[in-house]
């Protein structure tokens, strides 16, 4: 599925086409370009993200322009077959969705007449056609050159000598034009518009529309103007993305367990993750901040057990300004957005001791992953609410991952536990469904305990000790209730002093290596009076007795239960949220990614 | 033109597969079902759905989202408990301005059977098809084009002409509907039976492809209806030595083994992994991260996401649950039996094992045909299985 978008108006129009392009960045592309009418016109396209297009972008001036992001139908992905596609002279710059189907004729007899062909592309052959049509008017040479197409488009078609207009037209593919003061806009789909205006006119088949600053101006084919009153969009941006669910957060934490699929695909079977993961060093360093911090936490565990490496986690802004040992582990950084500041840092930082690096991003193409040697892509999908949620389920999986190829590599994991472990990894999608499902239950957990508080502990011991130290940030981030996590074995050091019957304690006692340590624990704060909400696993007929209320989640192995503890913790965070009229999905004084130090 | 979709049941007659997800999420060709009927409709030109969702509706709400994917934009709309068709279709009612389409979610469509009641979409119709099983369905009376009357399950079998679930209806019928339900009938056939007293309701019959998904057997015709449509498509590694026939599907990221034979029909979803020397015969279809182990033989079944089949088993006519493990040497032939589901006996045909999701098999286990395991059973080594096995149920 391609995008098209196109702007007539005062304003620069890069700015406003990158943006449009990243709104219809959903219909998935496989490379992008832009082409802007300033002074000439300039184009500029390539393979690959947005992203990277953004990145190498020369200065382009000009208040008039089009951009597409192209699915490769005719002709590979790639720099030249990439719209938008130039004519001979250079002066007409043409975006197209759709297929031409009588290409081959024309571009045999536009061939013949001279015209000099430079890709495999359908839309190249058009592109050729409108020159030769052209007799200094646009509109008209884009009519006659559509007289002789036969199939499919929607197309955006600019001049060189023509600034302030952009032609479009379409046949049985979308285009709709927005509508705002002293400017115009055509796109492929509305949410490419619906930043800059909610008034839009839908082009239908077999018809033209010219674009100026002033007015947009709707014909048929024959010349003839068409008139069609605009309507208003009345559902926003953040609707439309959000298909139903009440926010982004909720939506994203139900998109979970595809997330953990999407993570595993393809890189089960034979463990294809690439890492440096067979070579000889003596320890791994996980370096990141915030929740991906968490996943590092847990990963040391991850690490340590199923691979028998030593490993240890960093605060990315700690990190780097130790001074680090004279050996030289393996340093894996974790970043979602792969943007934050400090891990960057840290990145830099561990290169410069001679460390090996390896990132764990969820977006291609971020600075962190051309940073590191190599990278493992979470694959997690896009992540709109600011507390993270599904990707820091996908951060444990890629760690899952690269525990089991580091083992295999290295001969401290046998093929038949690594087969029984790879069957776990495959059920945790289902794990994760069922914790889902008792949301209901959680909702009525988060009103008994979370409405009215001020304070909250969480307690998790072992590899839910990170686990608790998340959920904790997660009810801090988005419900501002004040919440610490503490080691459970930590208690009798200092933080039992705080427990009274106010503050509501929350205890991960799934049956892990120190579940027993964690239920003489737990009487330690049942006789300080408070109240326990436990995390503990399904059939488990003891905890209950020890605790107010009892949250179970599906029997794993203990070194996988921080994915479905951690889904329940989300899903409470949310509830209690929700219940305190909390703007969810953008909390005070919290950006989605932290590029400052 | 607006779409209703009606996609709020549970579909408890579906046995284990429906025990995490909606029966209208219960993948036929690698789809959930009712994405046959979204693009179907959407393929027809028709972008704006209203979808009525109630059991489970997360799972549809997350896969379909807002319809961009799909070149539609979905509404969706909740129905806390279901009533019956005509209160699912009633809570569509304030989105609706005129004339419109009710599908329901769980049938497998194509764009040609939308496109047929399309053509009669100026006033209200029903889509009718002929079926050897009338006496399971209503069944439609004619008077020339037009219904005269819609009986749910006759005793006495007067036409083979059912009643698909697919109208055009306009709001004219929600007062009727509405007046109904005070009286307590909330079934949309019966509210057309009225309706067609006072109003001429065209009967569509459609060439068009139309398979109802009720029991889990169904599953298979769905199945094999909808790897009619498979694309050719060759992504992952396919080793050297591996026979590919007919038209199969293989997707991202997977791993065909040495001397692995595919015969098509096939539908393999992203990640999988297909062992040396295993056979996969038509119409079968694996879901995402699916592993069929080496010397393994597949026909005619649906293994879900994540399943995992040992080396040296025999699979056919079966539907295998999300996650099911065996271990070596699973046996699960073919051949007729009686099906227990919902407390009713069952004849089908033909029929393999159907195993709920997360159910886990040890090795060398031998399931009888028809036997229907539920989700989370256990199974040690050695067992046979024949009947019902209880949900979390332990089997030595």
């Amino acid at each position: 599925m391609c995008g098209i978008i196109g702007y007539a108006g005062q304003r620069d129009a890069l700015p406003i086409l990158l943006d449009g392009l990243k709104r219809l960045e959903y219909r998935g592309y496989d490379s992008a370009g832009v082409a802007i009418v300033g002074k000439g016109l300039q184009v500029v396209k390539d393979k690959g993200f947005i992203a990277d297009l953004e990145a190498h972008l020369p200065p382009m001036e000009g208040t008039t322009g089009l951009a597409h992001t192209r699915w490769a139908t005719h002709g590979a992905p790639s720099k030249l077959n990439a719209h938008p596609h130039t004519d001979c002279t250079g002066k007409i710059a043409l975006a197209h969705n759709g297929i031409i189907e009588n290409f081959t004729a024309l571009r045999e007899q536009l061939e013949s007449e001279g015209h000099v062909f430079r890709t495999e592309t359908d839309t190249e052959s058009l592109a050729h056609l409108i020159e030769a049509r052209y007799r200094g008017d646009l509109e008209t040479a884009v009519r006659d050159a559509l007289h002789e197409v036969r199939g499919s488009y929607a197309i955006a078609v600019v001049h060189a000598d023509e600034p302030g207009k952009v032609v479009g037209a379409r046949n049985e593919s979308p285009l709709v034009v927005g509508l705002a003061p002293d400017e115009t806009f055509l796109a492929s789909d509305v949410p490419a518009l619906l930043k800059y205006t909610d008034k839009v006119v839908y082009v239908m088949d077999k018809e033209m529309v010219v674009l100026t600053p002033e007015r947009a101006v709707l014909k048929d084919l024959e010349g003839k103007t068409v008139h069609r009153d605009p309507q208003r969009i009345t559902w926003t941006l953040e609707d439309a993305e959000k298909g139903g669910f009440e926010h982004f957060m909720l939506k994203e934490i139900h998109e979970t367990p595809k997330a953990i699929h999407e993570t595993l695909l393809g890189r089960v079977a034979n463990l294809e993750v690439n890492g440096f993961l067979a070579e000889d060093f003596s320890s791994v360093k996980l370096v990141a901040c915030g929740t991906s911090y968490h996943a590092a936490l847990v990963g040391k565990y991850i690490i340590e057990e199923i691979a028998n490496v030593p490993a240890s986690a960093e605060l990315a802004s700690e990190y780097r300004y130790t001074r680090g040992a004279a050996d030289r582990p393996l340093v894996i950084l974790l970043s979602q957005s792969g943007e934050t500041a400090d891990t960057l840092g840290a990145a830099r930082e561990a290169k410069r001791r001679g460390c090996k690096t390896l990132a764990i991003s969820n977006v291609i193409g971020s600075s962190l992953t051309r940073e590191a040697d190599r990278t493992i892509y979470m694959r997690a999908g896009v992540e709109i609410g600011v507390a993270a949620t599904k990707t820091f389920v996908a951060q444990l999986i890629v760690l899952y991952l690269i525990a089991l190829r580091m083992g295999l590599d290295r001969g401290t994991l046998g093929y038949e536990e690594a087969d029984r472990l790879k069957d776990e990894l495959r059920s945790l999608p289902r794990a994760v469904l069922a914790v889902l499902d008792k949301e209901e239950e959680i909702r009525a957990l988060a009103a008994s305990y979370g409405k009215d508080a001020r304070d909250a502990f969480y307690l998790g011991r072992h590899a839910n000790y990170p686990v608790a130290m998340e959920g904790a940030l997660k009810l801090k981030e988005i419900s501002y209730i004040h919440a610490e996590a503490y080691a459970a074995g930590e208690l009798k050091h200092g933080p039992l002093a705080l427990i009274t019957k106010d503050t509501p304690v929350i205890a991960i006692a799934v049956e892990d290596p120190t579940y027993e340590k964690m239920r003489s624990n737990l009487g330690e704060v049942d006789a300080r009076g408070a109240r326990i909400l436990a995390v503990g696993t399904e059939g488990d007929r003891e905890i209950g007795r020890l605790v107010d209320d009892l949250l179970t989640v599906p029997r794993t192995s203990w070194i996988f239960s921080p994915v479905p503890v951690s889904v329940a913790l989300m899903l409470f965070a949310y509830h209690v949220a929700r219940l305190r009229g909390c703007p969810i999905d953008k909390p005070r004084n919290l950006a989605k990614s932290v590029t400052v130090e | 033109m607006k779409a209703v979709i009606l996609a709020a049941g549970e579909g408890a007659r579906m046995g284990p597969f429906t025990a995490s997800v909606p029966k209208v999420m219960i993948p036929v060709g690698n789809r959930p079902i009712l994405e046959f009927v979204v693009r179907s409709v959407v393929e027809s030109g028709i972008r704006d759905i209203f979808m009525v969702i109630g059991y489970r509706r997360e799972r549809i709400q997350s896969y379909f989202q807002d319809g961009k994917a799909f070149d539609a934009r979905i509404t969706y709309i909740q129905e806390p408990k279901q009533l019956g068709t005509a209160h699912t279709v009633r809570q569509a009612k304030p989105g609706l301005d005129g004339p419109f389409l009710v599908f329901n979610g769980s049938n497998l469509i194509d764009r040609a059977f939308v496109g047929d009641l399309l053509d009669h979409a100026d006033a209200p119709a029903v889509a009718i098809k002929e079926s050897d099983r009338p006496q399971e369905y209503g069944v439609v009376t004619l008077r020339g084009k037009h219904v005269v009357a819609i009986t749910d399950r006759p005793r006495e079998v007067t036409s083979n002409l059912i009643n698909t679930g697919a109208y055009v209806l306009d709001p004219a019928v929600f007062d009727l509907i509405d007046r109904r339900a005070e009286e307590g009938h909330h079934d949309l056939p019966g509210a057309l039976s009225e309706w067609a007293k006072t109003t001429a309701i065209t009967a569509v019959e459609s060439k068009g492809t139309w398979v109802d998904a009720r029991y889990p057997w169904d599953l298979l015709r769905l199945n094999a209806t909808a790897l009619q449509g498979v694309h050719d498509v060759r992504a992952g590694t396919i080793e050297r030595g591996v026979a590919v026939h007919g038209r199969v599907s293989v997707g991202e990221g997977c791993v065909i083994r040495s001397g692995a034979y595919l015969q098509g029909p096939l539908s393999l979803g992203p990640g999988c992994e297909v062992g040396a020397n295993a056979v996969l015969l038509p119409s079968t279809s694996l879901g995402k991260n699916v592993r069929s182990g080496p010397l393994s033989t597949v026909s005619n079944s649906i293994l879900m996401d994540d399943v995992n089949l040992g080396p040296s088993s025999v699979v056919h006519d079966s539907v295998l649950g999300s996650g099911v493990v065996a271990r070596a040497g699973l046996l699960a032939a073919s051949g007729p039996a009686d099906v227990l589901i919902e407390g009713e006996y069952h004849a089908v045909r033909q029929i393999g094992a159907l195993l709920g999701e997360d159910s886990e098999l040890g090795n060398g286990v031998t399931v009888d045909c028809g036997t229907v395991v539920n989700e989370r059973a256990r199974v040690a080594s050695g067992a046979r299985l024949r009947g019902t096995i209880p949900a979390g149920a332990v089997v030595h």
